[in-house]
């Protein structure tokens, strides 16, 4: 029913998010990311005002509510247990407000912060709120609060690997804490414009702590908490002391979710909403152009490393642990053939992570469509084991039963004896996480900083088939490790850009991952919608406006 | 009478029970378990281990039943892992959604196929018989979940007369509710009106062909009398049998029909539950709709025997 597949933000993309933090925060400078983002993506407009899509003109209108259809239900608010995922990070938008944000030019800016600097090492960094902001419950934001916030997400089992090379909070003025590393992290900042860094109420922590598991939100954002009925709506009231002067401008905003992508669509053409998401391009294919609609998409825009959808294959298990093999599936899958179903058309031949606008995009030796070579391959590794039987793996979706059966007509045809087996995604996360499987589609990656993926692609998280391990190809490459650590750790942009590149070079050497193409997130509104796309952080400064499916609603208006 | 329903009863209590039993194997036998989900990208070997011992999955299987069970009888069917939200308050919330639902969709299929039945049957292989019936027989081939999109695609984007999706409670707005659920109610509801038209149109013609009515038609008694008074009754045991075996296909349509909908009822809540292997939802939920089903099939073998006294004496 849902359209999100592979390892959906819902499961692991978001938690990626969270234990990338981890990575994020031991990872590298965000101002090294500044060249790679260009304007908000945006596939057309037809928006009254003839502005660019999700860009409002003209004066704000303040009032009225607007309604958004969303890919997912969240399950919960309280940042220490619950899992945010695309759609969790839109709810939390609405009632919390991150420590640090990304701006449009790929940097970490400070939000609920005033400041965070560090000492000349990067191992303790000095981060001072910013004064008279108070939650929306009427008690103050303060250091104390910050201090308790991190103990909370420390000691919990999903945020605390996040965590790991924060060694400790401590306060040291009203609304000054010192976070102090285990090591240098010139990049710990951007780790607080997550999940870790969102602030939720004291409120919050003491009524979890008193055993209600699933605490009423208290934060300091836009909106305030009104009610939540699982699985049906989300309300949220304009909060009328905001601390940002001015915003929000809506009175209320209330968020469904609707699992169907077709009937998500068909109730924003009905007026039941004012905005959708989707990860389907045939999204964008149906309202491009089309007049009431604006469209603002991922194709474009993109800071870091976009989400990609790929084949995985298991390199600790036979036949996908003999490189020629790899290779071989590799040669004999065209890419372009699986974009005009997968992509809907939209999509660019990819080679690696990055996409060519980015500073860590360069070539990466990874192989062109040539089944001839793959055929000679798959006749080498026959001679010496026999025919190659293999069972590609994917979840029940009737667009990836398209794609994969296609790849196994291609496969096929150079000699390999292709099975497709279609399961359940729990299953085959379960699947991933044990090595049970050969080849499966999947799509994760998404990253405003290359660094979030290392518990990935690690050497230190690839354990045996039958043990848990979250490098799920189980591609246990030093060059990669190496690679990661010093990306992490340099602060040199020259010297991390170099890193970044090596580590998609031998991606494209080992191949765990066989590239499909780069996965597209959309959003459709209504063209009374104004300013989705664009939205400005306290200093001033421009926000990233489409952060893989996430919008800010603190500056959005309805036209009259 | 007495003696057969007391028998009735013990035999509820005895398939209960099994499908307690049965409910907790199943989701434990399926693959993997709640701390992928829970964990995530932090599903280390260590943190799992916590988190089973946590959510007592570490203890024996026929343990974990016990304390379920025990928990079951005082009302306490647990929390969920994920979202922290009774079960009880999931089918409290849930259940009037479906159930309105069902009865909603029977409402429907009732007030078309009887009627149908009841005007077909009279001048059977004629041509309003030959549409009904052909009709019908397309209908049986539709499933939910193609009728959904084709009706919101023509009465909710095409005609604007309902919304594609969404749910107002009945307490909340009583028209709006109404509205909201029609469509969704006659995409459930479609199987239904052709399994009772024709089971119906079929007893009916042979009833119309017993020598009471004969009689009746004798008497001078007029042709609406004959069919309602005395056609209609002694024709409505299969139409009653198929409504109670029919509630099982129509909780299982709710489930894609909810999903469709997004609408919030159990059959969303336990699907969602399964996917995110959510223990405690999915056996909650599948008790309360396994005995619920169980409970109904009683009523309607106790409706048997006021509508056919001879089931009793059988």
């Amino acid at each position: 029913m849902s359209d999100e597949h592979g390892i959906s933000r819902r499961t692991f993309m978001a938690k990626g998010v969270a234990a990338g933090g981890a990575v994020v925060l031991a990872g590298a400078a965000g101002s090294a990311l500044a060249a790679c983002s260009s304007s908000t993506g945006s596939s057309s407009t037809t928006a009254a005002t003839g502005s660019a899509p999700g860009v409002g003109t003209g004066t704000p209108v303040p009032g009225g509510t607007l309604a958004v259809g969303l890919l997912s239900e969240i399950d919960g608010f309280y940042p220490p247990q619950n899992h945010w995922d695309t759609s969790g990070y839109i709810y939390a938008q609405c009632l919390f407000d991150p420590l640090m944000a990304i701006a449009a030019n790929g940097t970490i800016q400070p939000y609920l912060a005033q400041s965070c600097t560090p000492n000349s090492t990067s191992d303790t960094w000095t981060l001072v709120l910013r004064p008279n902001i108070k939650f929306n419950d009427g008690s103050d934001l303060t250091a104390t609060v910050l201090a308790n916030n991190f103990a909370a997400l420390k000691a919990s089992l999903l945020t605390g690997q996040a965590l790991t090379q924060v060694v400790s909070c401590t306060v040291t003025g009203p609304l000054t804490v010192l976070y102090t590393l285990s090591g240098p992290n010139p990049g710990f900042t951007a780790g607080l414009a997550t999940q870790v860094g969102y602030v939720f109420g004291q409120a919050m922590i003491d009524q979890y702590n008193s055993g209600n598991s699933a605490p009423t939100p208290v934060g300091t954002g836009p909106f305030i908490f009104k009610e939540w009925q699982p699985n049906n709506h989300f309300t949220a009231t304009k909060n009328p002391s905001y601390w940002r002067k001015g915003l929000p401008y809506l009175d209320q905003i209330t968020l469904r979710p609707i699992a169907d992508t077709i009937q998500r669509e068909s109730t924003l053409k009905t007026g039941g909403v004012d905005m959708i998401g989707s990860t389907d391009p045939n999204t964008i294919k149906r309202f491009q152009g089309q007049s009431g609609y604006q469209v603002v998409d991922s194709l474009t825009g993109v800071i870091g490393e976009p989400s990609m959808a790929f084949i995985m294959l298991n390199t600790a298990v036979a036949p996908t642990n003999d490189l020629r093999i790899r290779q071989a599936l590799a040669m004999s899958l065209s890419q372009a053939t699986v974009q005009k179903i997968f992509g809907g058309g939209f999509t660019q031949p990819i080679n690696g992570l990055f996409l060519p606008d980015s500073p860590y995009y360069s070539a990466t030796g990874y192989p062109a469509y040539n089944p001839a070579a793959a055929k000679k391959l798959v006749a080498s590794y026959k001679a010496e084991h026999g025919t190659p039987t293999l069972q590609l793996l994917t979840i029940t979706d009737p667009r990836l039963a398209q794609v994969v059966q296609i790849i196994q007509q291609m496969w096929s045809q150079v000699g390999f004896d292709v099975t497709i087996s279609q399961i359940e995604q729990a299953n085959l996360i379960s699947d991933f996480i044990s090595g049970k499987f050969q080849a499966a589609t999947s799509y994760q990656f998404g990253a405003v900083n290359p660094d979030i993926n290392y518990v990935w692609w690690s050497t230190t998280t690839a354990g045996p088939v039958g043990s848990i391990a979250l490098n799920f190809p189980r591609n246990s490459d030093p060059v990669i490790e190496q690679n990661m650590l010093t990306g992490r750790h340099t602060t040199d942009s020259a010297t991390r850009i170099a890193a970044y590149q090596t580590v998609n070079k031998q991606l494209a050497k080992d191949l765990p991952y066989l590239w499909l193409q780069q996965y597209i997130f959309s959003e459709v509104a209504t063209s009374r919608v104004q300013n989705w796309a664009n939205p400005t952080l306290p200093n001033g400064m421009k926000g990233y406006a489409f952060d893989e499916g996430i919008f800010s609603p603190t500056a959005i208006w309805l036209s009259k | 009478m007495g003696k057969y329903l007391i028998r009735r009863f013990l035999q509820l209590v005895v398939v209960s029970f099994v499908i307690s039993v049965l409910v907790f194997m199943l989701v434990h036998l399926l693959p993997g378990d709640p701390t992928t989900q829970i964990l995530g990208a932090n599903d280390t070997a260590a943190n799992r281990a916590i988190l089973l011992k946590q959510l007592g999955l570490n203890l024996p299987l026929w343990h974990q039943y016990t304390i379920w069970l025990n928990a079951a009888f005082n009302g306490n069917l647990g929390t969920s892992y994920l979202n922290h939200e009774s079960v009880t308050h999931i089918l409290a919330t849930g259940a009037p959604v479906s159930l309105e639902l069902i009865i909603l969709s029977q409402i429907l299929a009732f007030a078309v196929a009887i009627p149908l039945a009841l005007v077909v049957s009279r001048k059977p292989n004629r041509a309003l018989d030959n549409i009904s019936t052909t009709t019908t027989f397309g209908l049986l081939a539709l499933p939910p979940f193609v009728v959904a999109p084709i009706l919101v695609a023509v009465f909710a984007v095409g005609l604007g007369w309902f919304p594609a999706t969404g749910y107002v409670p009945f307490n909340q707005s009583p028209a709006t509710n109404i509205h909201d659920m029609i469509l969704p109610a006659v995409a459930i509801t479609a199987g239904s009106i052709a399994v009772y038209f024709r089971l119906l149109r079929s007893d009916l013609i042979s009833t119309l062909q017993q020598d009471f009515i004969t009689m009746a038609r004798s008497k001078g008694l007029s042709n609406r009398r004959i069919m309602w008074r005395h056609a209609f009754r002694p024709s409505s045991f299969s139409l009653l049998a198929a409504a109670g075996i029919n509630i099982g296909s129509l909780i299982a349509g709710t489930f894609v029909v909810e999903a469709l909908f997004a609408m919030p009822g159990i059959g969303l809540a336990l699907v969602q539950a399964v996917e995110q292997r959510d223990y405690l939802v999915v056996q909650g939920i599948s008790l309360v709709v396994a005995i619920a089903f169980v409970v109904i099939q009683f009523i309607i073998d106790f409706i048997f025997t006021i509508v056919d006294p001879r089931v009793v004496r059988e």
